[in-house]
């Protein structure tokens, strides 16, 4: 088993009630979207949201159809409304 | 490359502007924005910026060095606040120095406009009557036409509001 840990921004934090959530995925579990679907059952309070988010590593986004990062740590952005 | 483009401090305008800089340059275009006090007809007490700091402060170098060659212009700066402002206070700054008006308008308007519906930052508001919401934005992932989602690119129709 395999930590993911996915930090929460906004509506998001709101909702989990924290800035990170983590996940334990098994090795079935190789993509960025995967994770996002396994969070998604552990928290179903999030399910909705998700997918209106950009999910990013460091400070470049990446695709559902990425490999998972090497640090396993995946920010979840959801819309923007900055200015 | 090494200026502040967000700050959870007051932003100064007069810094930003470079008026003794740039003698090629004879328009200077200003975007100021302040925090209002109302949204969509509720009343606002003040609200708070939350960013994805690094990704944030990529996107907005980036909209300025896409500005820049975009209009040809020699100068853009922008600066966005983070954390609690009040009513009246300062929420972005973006400067423009062009050779001739034109230019210099509709670059600082591009650039303003990619700031908002594409850096990571969040507007919090807190209204007089208690409650608080998040203020509706615009979707930042790249990949959601790969997915069979009726509504991918739904843009509201107040994401162009200062």
């Amino acid at each position: 088993m395999t930590s993911i840990v996915f930090e929460l921004f906004a509506n998001l934090e709101r909702l989990a009630g924290r800035h990170e959530c983590t996940v334990e995925v098994d090795d079935t579990v190789t993509t960025v979207g995967d994770a996002v679907t396994r969070l998604a059952v552990a928290h179903p309070a999030l399910a909705a949201s998700l997918e209106r988010c950009a999910c990013v590593s460091g400070d470049t986004i990446v695709r559902r159809a990425d490999a998972l990062p090497a640090d396993g740590r995946i920010a979840l952005l959801p819309p923007v409304a900055g200015g | 490359m090494t200026h502040a483009v967000l700050t959870h401090a007051a932003v100064a305008v007069d810094p930003l502007l470079e008026l003794h800089a740039h003698p090629e340059c004879g328009g200077l275009a200003l975007f100021v924005g302040t925090v209002r006090d109302h949204h969509e007809g509720r009343s606002v007490r003040h609200l708070a910026y939350t960013a994805h700091e690094p990704l944030a402060e990529k996107v907005i170098r980036d909209v300025e060095q896409a500005t820049r060659d975009r209009y040809g212009v020699p100068y853009v700066r922008i600066v966005h606040r983070l954390g609690d402002l009040s009513i009246g206070d300062i929420a972005i700054v973006c400067v423009v120095r062009a050779p001739h008006r034109a230019e210099a308008f509709d670059a600082c308007r591009y650039a303003v406009d990619a700031v908002k519906h594409g850096a990571p930052i969040w507007k919090e508001e807190f209204y007089t009557d208690g409650t608080s919401a998040f203020v509706e934005g615009c979707c930042i992932r790249d990949d959601l036409d790969d997915q069979l989602a009726p509504h991918a690119h739904h843009h509201p129709p107040h994401a162009s509001h200062g």
